[in-house]
């Protein structure tokens, strides 16, 4: 079958994240949030993006910072910007109540997708198992 | 198509958690989003009762903002209160429940000229444009019968739902402004939630308008400024042409007034500069206030709150009004100048925010210190993402029976504005259906087959527990699962 043939790892990797990049829009699309509206620019860009490296560490924020103020506000700096590379659109935002704020919103996106995936994938998994077994 | 509406319905019924309120997502824009309803009914009443009166009186300072009709029923009431002397301030600021309160607390105003807002009003709601002369500070005329003085108030606490169910019997007396200050401030209370028992007239509307205050400041936390300020701009940009201030309530009530005047819905930048009093008697808050409300744009309610709880042992001696979300007052002992209060307002907002991102991040709570929260925030985020990404790819190991999604949902790709009730789900069909797209095999129809048996597997779905490892379970089993699910297709 085709579709066997497809189940491989390129295809799988493109599909998931074209699947991603879709599930996102949509999720996003539904409240016009400023991360929405990146995350729907960034995936009309580039339809099979690549998925960001999303492991920035605050340490390597630390180190682009600089020597700023004290290490303290120097930590926050460092995690603000992390945060604002996670989220998208972030970058451009500049004050950090509103960074705060487009996190809280896309936090509660990605549950609700996260929810909505996993069962999905419960209920195709468990077709699968029906029909395999069957 | 069927289909779709098929995955929805499942999905609605499948999905055991919810879709969580994304309306909190701020919870500065829904919670208040239920009272401001309250405001605007609220409002509205006004709005019937002065929309005359708005034809009339040109409120300069309304803005169109969100609550529009209310800014202008603010405006308009601001104007009454102005047009109709100190005395008329005070029912003005009753009739706009918002930090008209202020206003009212030296109710000192003769009752005679209180007697002129009602009339004045009275002859706004019956549309008496010529009567009625705008220019701000004219004395009207007396107080029209008292009819329409018990007719207003009545229909200003039905309109309201007040709780001043005695109300139209007191309008029988021939009493003043009082019962429709009365009247207007128990529909403002109402509107914000609080009731304030109808007792005398003068001493009633003192006594209401510190509670109207003090609630306000309350309140004002827990309101989004968005719909306090429009009436408050309107009333204080109004109040703040009564020239006659009585001291510092009126004072306050002229700032807040100048401030509220331009808000804009929620950040709307307050002009304090055009109304700063002259009797700054009040300490440094009033200052602050003013400055702040310029500095200030974008005062929330973290600052009503904030202050709204702080105030009750400053004010209640000054009957200072409540705060307005452009109003900081100072605390004890910090500084006072306006850079510290922008600093101070900003770093509340962010608390505030970061409180709210604490309760979204599960097992945020005993976490202390923003940059160890800020850490606990990335970790989920980036944990998310990666459920998704990792949900994904079991989703399209599992999904050739998803082919003829594409054709079902090419739209809800792209589309997806918020009408559909579960947005993700639907995307997620059409995510599926997007790889395929690029894929040249033909898609056989395996819609019924995905439907029926989507259908029996409902039911036994949705421990949607957090286990990874059941989706990894899953991806061994999905791969033998496709290969047996395309023969049976085919």
């Amino acid at each position: 079958m085709d579709t066997d043939g497809k189940a491989d790892a390129g295809l799988l990797e493109r599909s998931r994240r074209i699947k991603t990049a879709a599930e996102l829009g949509l999720a996003r699309s539904s409240r016009g949030r400023h991360w929405s509206r990146a995350l729907l620019l960034r995936r009309r860009l580039l339809i099979s993006k690549e998925e960001t490296t999303t492991t920035t560490r605050a340490a390597v924020e630390v180190e682009k910072l600089g020597v700023e103020d004290e290490p303290e506000e120097k930590m926050l700096q460092a995690r603000v910007r992390t945060l604002q590379r996670l989220v998208p659109g972030g970058e451009e935002i500049m004050e950090a109540e509103r960074l705060f704020e487009e996190t809280a919103d896309y936090i509660e996106a990605l549950q609700e997708q996260v929810s909505a995936m996993r069962a999905l994938a419960c209920l195709l998994h468990g077709f699968q198992r029906t029909r395999g077994g069957s | 198509m069927e289909n779709e509406a098929f995955w929805g319905s499942n999905w609605l019924s499948a999905i055991a958690k919810p879709p969580p309120a994304m309306s909190f997502a701020s919870d500065d824009h829904l919670p208040p989003c239920a009272l401001n309803l309250n405001w605007k009914q609220l409002l509205r009443h006004d709005v019937d009762l002065e929309s005359e009166l708005s034809s009339l009186v040109s409120s300069p300072s309304c803005h169109p903002a969100a609550s529009a009709d209310g800014g202008v029923v603010g405006g308009v009431i601001g104007r009454l209160g102005t047009i109709c002397n100190s005395g008329e301030i005070s029912v003005g600021s009753r009739l706009h429940s918002a930090s008209s309160s202020c206003y009212s607390t030296p109710l000192n105003s003769p009752p005679k000229r209180n007697l002129s807002v009602p009339d004045y009003l009275v002859q706004g709601r019956r549309g008496f444009p010529g009567s009625v002369n705008p220019s701000p500070g004219g004395h009207f005329m007396p107080l029209p019968t008292d009819p329409w003085l018990a007719e207003d108030a009545a229909r200003l606490s039905r309109g309201g739902g007040m709780s001043s169910s005695g109300f139209p019997g007191k309008l029988g007396l021939p009493e003043t402004p009082g019962k429709l200050s009365r009247a207007s401030s128990s529909k403002s209370l109402t509107g914000s939630r609080m009731v304030v028992p109808e007792n005398g007239n003068e001493p009633w509307v003192l006594g209401a308008a510190l509670m109207e205050m003090e609630m306000r400041s309350r309140v004002g936390g827990s309101l989004t400024p968005e719909q306090s300020e429009p009436g408050n701009g309107r009333e204080e940009s109004s109040i703040e042409e009564a020239s006659s201030l009585r001291g510092t309530s009126d004072s306050n009530a002229r700032k807040r007034k100048a401030s509220a005047g331009k808000g804009k819905g929620k950040e709307g930048p307050l002009p304090y500069s055009a109304t700063h009093p002259p009797n700054m008697t009040n300490e440094n808050s009033v200052a602050k206030r003013c400055k702040t409300s310029e500095t200030n744009a974008m005062m929330k309610t973290e600052q009503d709150g904030d202050i709204g709880r702080k105030p009750r042992k400053d004010d209640n001696k000054l009957l200072e009004p409540p705060k307005d979300y452009i109003h900081v007052r100072a605390r004890r002992g910090q500084a006072t100048d306006a850079h510290s209060l922008a600093e101070r307002v900003r770093r509340e907002k962010i608390g505030k925010r970061m409180k709210f991102l604490q309760d979204l991040v599960p097992g945020c709570n005993k976490v202390t210190g923003k940059a160890v929260m800020l850490d606990e925030i990335i970790n989920y985020v980036q944990s998310l993402q990666r459920q998704v990404e990792f949900l994904s790819m079991k989703l399209s190991t599992l999904s050739p029976q998803l082919h003829n999604m594409e054709n079902l949902f090419p739209k809800e790709m792209y589309q997806g504005q918020g009408t559909m009730p579960q947005p993700v789900y639907p995307a997620e069909m059409a995510s599926a259906a997007y790889p395929y797209s690029h894929q040249p095999q033909a898609s056989p129809p395996l819609q019924s087959i995905v439907t029926s048996g989507l259908e029996s597997q409902l039911a036994p779905l949705y421990g949607l527990s957090d286990a990874p490892s059941q989706v990894g379970d899953f991806w061994e089993d999905d791969l033998q699962s496709v290969a047996q699910i395309g023969f049976r297709q085919h």
